[in-house]
């Protein structure tokens, strides 16, 4: 392998990661997933065209290895127990693992296409081109997604007492607070 | 249009005030993992990988060198401009066999 590809599949995990997570919703089973990735980039090293964004083709295996093999097991997949949690908590930031929680659970009620348009663009930092062509649609297809996905985000989080959600005030509060982040 | 009571009644569109506070907590909450870096599982897999595939560990990494060999237009397999990375890298692959995890 050559030390630039080698160097640019570890510069892309970080991502991989989060992306992996955000879609299997359980840190171990997302690290599989990663892992299952760079065997699979690496078998396949020679359809990778020198030039082209390593970061884009490696979700894109990520993605379809989680679409034929871990979407068979949903049910179980997408199980929360609670290790993403702990994830968070060898994070300093403590302060926010609630709102985190309370976040991913919201996205975990996602269809998981919407889910991945949602985090492709929203968070990864694709274009809605990239992303289409990452999940292998329209970028038609991949807008729509992403404004269903923020509308019912967004229904879920100022929605308190569902059942398996409870009220999320924390989240309520930072839905109606104006100028954070910032 | 954009208050925050749309959120909830509009069930279409939200605002775009809305939009960025979602994207913000969802920004957050993958920059977080972003941050947790590379675990060492990963970088030691890519480090296995290359050390393997010189050692003639895997099947799959050396088809992996063959292939690129034979797009660079050298066919030798284990050609001489390699042999200095083989002395750093993959004599230590040799003594200790790294086949472990690659089934």
């Amino acid at each position: 392998m050559r030390p630039s590809v080698r160097e640019a599949m570890l510069a892309a995990v970080p991502s991989l990661r989060a992306f992996a997570i955000s879609l299997c919703g359980n840190v171990d089973r997302a690290d599989d997933l990663v892992q299952e990735t760079l065997l699979r980039a690496m078998a396949n090293i020679d359809s990778f065209q020198p030039g082209t964004n390593m970061s884009a083709w490696l979700f894109t295996i990520l993605r379809n290895l989680f679409r034929s093999e871990y979407r068979k097991r949903r049910r179980e997949v997408e199980d929360s127990d609670g290790s993403y949690a702990e994830s968070l908590k060898s994070h300093p930031e403590q302060h926010s693992r609630v709102e985190f929680e309370e976040f991913r659970v919201a996205l975990a009620k996602l269809p998981s296409d919407q889910r991945e348009a949602l985090i492709l663009v929203g968070a990864s930092g694709f274009s809605y081109e990239e992303a289409a062509s990452i999940c292998d649609c329209a970028v038609g297809t991949i807008k729509s997604r992403v404004n269903r996905a923020r509308t019912r985000l967004s229904e879920l989080l100022s929605i308190d007492g569902t059942d398996d959600f409870g009220p999320d005030q924390s989240t309520r509060a930072i839905l109606s607070a104006g100028g954070r982040g910032g | 249009m954009q208050t925050d009571a749309h959120i909830r009644k509009a069930g279409g569109r939200l605002s775009r005030e809305d939009q960025r506070r979602l994207g913000d907590i969802l920004q957050r909450v993958y920059d977080d993992v972003v941050r947790q870096g590379v675990p060492d599982r990963f970088r030691e897999l890519l480090n296995e990988l290359d050390d393997s595939h010189e050692a003639e560990g895997s099947g799959v990494q050396r088809s992996v060198e063959e292939d690129s060999d034979a797009r660079s237009g050298n066919g030798n397999g284990k050609s001489s401009g390699n042999e200095e990375r083989d002395r750093h890298r993959g004599a230590n692959a040799l003594e200790h066999p790294q086949n472990k995890g690659s089934s």
